[in-house]
């Protein structure tokens, strides 16, 4: 099957002569041939049969037929029919979707009756939708492009309940590395990559590591003269050559000093690098999740992005200042140490080497267990820290709950997954550990028995015997430290892995190729046949309309009607299903995201303090390149802040503009917080102004205070206010009505409640909702 | 922008255009108490009116307001240096009144933790005072810190590298 579509799809270029098609043969049920000078317009794949098992088909799109594939997965026809069937598009066919729950349909109707019905889960919705578009559309004379991401990428189509078009969603509970060591390693090399600004460093790094390892291996081979030539001629009685004592013994103490030096340069040039490659990859990490959409982070929990570009990034810097130098130097040793016994004596070196193989297979199989344990260990830790940060800033839901007890309980729970997950760890590391010294006490007792043999055979000097037991000892000791290395390799990995899957994300709003900078915009918006699908749910449908510039357009609707939604696309936040917002003219994804948004000024019902001063606060907003010196600035900090009503109470604190206040704002209330937030707003002096429940945080009496704020930050903006009291939105010029993504009425609030459409319903039953309250008052 | 709102009693001049010595239509009187009293333009006293600072840490010479008992502001006046002498010389010494500031000139001791116990030696002599948060430490770009202890008084260390070494490990120490 997905044959027959990988050919319908190359036939869409519309290239294929007719007759020269693929596929038309007799017995071709599944393929059909084009008709001279038709095109495909779309096509889209179906996943159901009409027993709601899974089985696959297609439906291609033309502008003159509909062919599908299999005819029909329900039409109470039997679906083994076989064989594609196509119907002739005429004036009264149309293409319905349904999709409310986990099986959408397709309904193909001609003549007023269903004539073909085909099922699909939501994982084939984007296409199914594409398709649906593309015959709407297709009445308008606006052909559509085929949505190519239906066709050829199966894998994309992975059912995504929270990613809306576009997007590649970040694996949140499974960090761990999943190619295994493979995979480990690619993810490495990559941070590697992030040296290459330092690539002389750290060459004078490897160089440095390369020179102290050969170093420390000077020592040992002078102890073999010294026990040859001066140590047993003494015992046999023969004078001590002073003069050769004095250069051996110097040339030890030069060794070590030597060693010493260069491992010291080398440690501090490596740490040097592999800090900045972490702080390179934090900043990096910080900047690219400042690019992606809003759509990433609502489906992020903040204390696992926080740990992702923070402890991640520590890790792999220990691991690559600690871990990676140990090891890399371990590696040389180890390889020098045994050139320099095959030199000495291959036959010894032979039989000292001989249990190596062991161990390097040993490593590689207990790596195995560890990797599995290592990736659920960390996977418990990120749940553990999860659970902080959800509870730490909701603890006035928790004590007003009384639910301390069960925090705790939560906690203690999250935390007896790490403790668990470790101890699995620790059970194979424990046993490891001695494992290994075992074996290197074993190699060292091989030396002793054959060492000592040779040197009764005669072929072997007192000397090399112990220059061999010097060199053993410390080659199985950094064999037993490389071992070490198999954890932090695992760890490091993984948090390798968790950082590219953030830089690895690509922002759903993008900026246009050659993207326009607006300059100062007057703030005309015209919205056209604008829908917009979230996931599979599709929340606008076809919204048009057109706001003048300075005129204030209220949005009004119950929950769930679009109305913020709307306003997200205004903003660009999210980027339409198809249809387009136009400011000034111009389509809003040709702009240049942030040149557009420093048009835009935006109050939302939870209003941000950032940690810092009331002043930084109101001109977080202000364009930094643009020349202010600071007593102007100021003067425009207090106009802005008396414009937004918040210059009184701002004197009365202690430190009147010069206040710091907290991440939710600290002493400050609710509406002192919206108005500063206000404040913010004016000071860019924007001209396209959104209003999403500005006022809906607050009481009546502060409502007032805030409204007359929000009265002077509306004169003369493009505004888009959202309320759900609809007395904020008396100044509006125009009250829009949405309701199920659609605009159901427009108009002045007396020609509404005149036309006792939904808003008089809506407005009425505001007005016997306040009255009734004032009653029981 | 649009025009500041302001009150009407007195001479608009936050809108930044040039203001010569400025001829308040509003006067200030020290009553009784050493309670300071506005006499507005038209007539109105407001009794017991406060002065402060708007920027009293990032602009100490910046725009200084006159507010009522209620919070009400009466006057703005940016900067204080346009006013004439007397009224000049009676806000500045009101304003000394209420920046008490005394400047650390040594740190004896600071606990672990938070909060954290602090031990000074000021300006205005020795201190111990309770610092609840980090935060609460604040280090200007400009090397001085200042710091606001659990009870709102602030204290200022107007240089942090010329104070005395085992002070400022006392102070490193914190981070």
């Amino acid at each position: 099957m997905p044959d027959s579509i990988s050919r319908i799809a190359s036939a869409s270029d519309g290239s294929l002569p007719p007759g020269t098609g693929p596929g038309t043969g007799p017995g071709a049920g599944d393929r059909f041939e084009l008709e001279s000078g038709e095109k495909i317009v779309a096509s889209c794949r179906f996943d159901l049969d009409a027993n709601l098992r899974f089985a696959d088909g297609s439906i291609v799109l033309t502008d003159r037929r509909l062919v599908a594939d299999p005819p029909a997965s329900a039409d109470g026809e039997p679906a083994s029919a076989g064989g594609l069937r196509s119907w002739r598009l005429d004036p009264t066919t149309s293409i319905d979707v349904h999709l409310r729950s986990a099986v959408g349909r397709i309904e193909l109707s001609q003549q007023g009756r269903v004539v073909a019905r085909w099922l699909f889960t939501p994982a084939r919705a984007k296409g199914v939708h594409a398709l649906e578009d593309a015959f709407d559309a297709r009445g308008h004379g606006q052909p559509v492009p085929p949505s190519d991401a239906d066709v050829d990428a199966d894998a994309d189509e992975t059912p995504k309940p929270a990613a809306p078009a576009g997007g590649k969603s970040l694996s949140e509970d499974e960090p761990g590395p999943p190619g295994g060591m493979g995979a480990s390693w690619r993810a490495l090399a990559r941070v590697l990559s992030f040296a290459r600004p330092h690539a002389s460093m750290a060459t004078l790094g490897i160089f440095l590591t390369l020179a102290s390892t050969a170093a420390a291996l000077v020592p040992p081979y002078l102890t073999m003269p010294l026990v040859d030539r001066v140590l047993i001629p003494k015992q046999a009685g023969e004078p001590i050559p002073f003069s050769q004592v004095l250069w051996y013994l110097s040339g030890l103490a030069l060794a070590a000093i030597l060693a010493w030096l260069l491992s010291w340069a080398r440690s501090w040039t490596l740490a040097w690098v592999s800090e900045r490659i972490a702080a390179g990859l934090r900043v990096k990490t910080y900047a690219h999740m400042q690019t992606l959409s809003l759509d990433f982070f609502s489906g992020k929990r903040t204390g696992d992005l926080m740990s992702r570009v923070g402890s991640d990034t520590d890790r792999i810097n220990i691991f690559l200042s600690v871990n990676l130098i140990e090891f890399a130097s371990d590696v040389m040793l180890v390889l020098l140490t045994a050139a320099v016994l095959i030199w000495i004596n291959p036959w010894l070196a032979l039989v000292t080497l001989a249990p190596f193989p062991l161990v390097v297979w040993l490593v590689y199989a207990v790596r195995k267990g560890l990797r599995r344990g290592f990736a659920r260990a960390s996977v418990a830790w990120a749940d553990m820290t999860s659970v902080l940060a959800d509870t730490i800033p909701g603890i006035r839901v928790v004590k007003a709950f009384a639910q301390e007890a069960r925090e705790v309980d939560r906690f203690v729970a999250a935390n007896d997954r790490v403790l668990d997950a470790n101890d699995r760890v620790n059970v194979v590391w424990a046993f490891f550990g001695p494992l290994v010294s075992l074996f290197s006490e074993i190699g060292l007792l091989i030396v002793w028995v054959a060492g000592a043999w040779m040197v009764f055979s005669g072929s072997v000097t007192v000397g090399m015997l112990t220059a061999f037991l010097t060199y053993i000892s410390r080659f199985y000791g950094r064999i037993e430290s490389m071992i070490h290395m198999v954890p932090a390799t695992q760890r490091a990995a993984t948090s390798a892995q968790r950082i590219f899957d953030i830089l690895d994300c690509q922002p759903s709003v993008a900026e246009a190729a050659r993207p326009i900078n607006p300059g100062r915009v007057r703030g005309r918006i015209e919205i056209s046949n604008l829908h917009f699908r979230y996931g599979a749910r599709e929340i606008l449908h076809g919204i048009d309309l057109t706001i003048e510039p300075g005129e204030m357009i209220g949005l009004v609707g119950t929950s769930g009607s679009g109305k913020s939604t709307l306003a997200n696309l205004v903003c660009r936040f999210y980027d339409p299903s198809s249809g387009s917002i136009k400011i000034d003219g111009r389509d809003l994804r040709e702009l240049s995201i942030t040149a557009y948004r420093r048009n835009l000024g935006c109050v939302l019902q939870e209003p941000f303090l950032f940690f810092g001063t009331i002043a930084e606060n109101i001109a977080y907003g202000c364009p930094t390149e643009e020349t202010v010196d600071a007593d102007e600035l100021r003067r425009r900090i207090v106009a802005a802040a008396r414009a937004a009503g918040a210059h009184e109470f701002v004197l009365a604190q202690p430190l009147a503009y010069d206040s710091r206040v907290g991440e939710r704002g600290g002493s400050l209330s609710g509406g002192e917080r919206q108005r500063l937030s206000i404040a913010r707003a004016l000071l860019v002096d924007p001209r396209i102004l959104v209003l999403d429940e500005a006022t809906s945080a607050v009481d009546a009496e502060t409502e007032a205070i805030i409204q007359a704020a929000i009265d002077r930050l509306v004169a003369g903006r493009t505004t888009i206010a959202i309320a759900h009291r609809l007395s904020t939105l008396r100044r509006a010029n125009r009250l829009v009505v949405l309701d199920h993504g659609r605009i159901v009425e427009m108009g002045t609030h007396d020609d509404l409640l005149a036309a006792e459409g939904a808003y008089a319903r809506l407005y009425h039953a505001q007005q016997k909702a306040a009255e009734e309250a004032a009653a029981g008052a | 922008m649009t025009t500041p709102h302001q009150p009407s009693s007195f001479r608009p001049t936050a809108d930044g255009s040039p203001a010569p010595a400025q001829q308040p239509m509003w006067r200030l009187e020290r009553a009784t108490h050493g309670r300071l009293d506005l006499i507005d333009a038209v007539g109105q006293r407001h009794v017991d009116v406060d002065v402060l600072r708007a920027f009293p840490a990032s602009a100490p010479a910046g725009p200084v307001a006159v507010v009522a008992a209620d919070g009400a502001e009466l006057a703005w006046i940016d900067p204080l240096s346009d006013l004439d002498e007397p009224l000049r010389r009676l806000l500045e010494q009101e304003l000394s009144q209420r920046e008490f500031l005394p400047v650390i000139e040594r740190i004896e001791s600071v606990s672990d933790g938070e909060p954290m116990e602090w031990g000074v030696v000021t300006d205005r002599g020795l201190r111990r005072f309770t610092v609840a948060h980090i935060d609460d430490i604040v280090y200007a770009p400009d090397g001085s810190v200042s710091i606001t202890d659990s009870v709102g008084v602030r204290y200022a260390i107007p240089q942090l590298s010329r104070l005395d070494s085992r002070s400022r490990r006392l102070l490193d120490r914190l981070d």
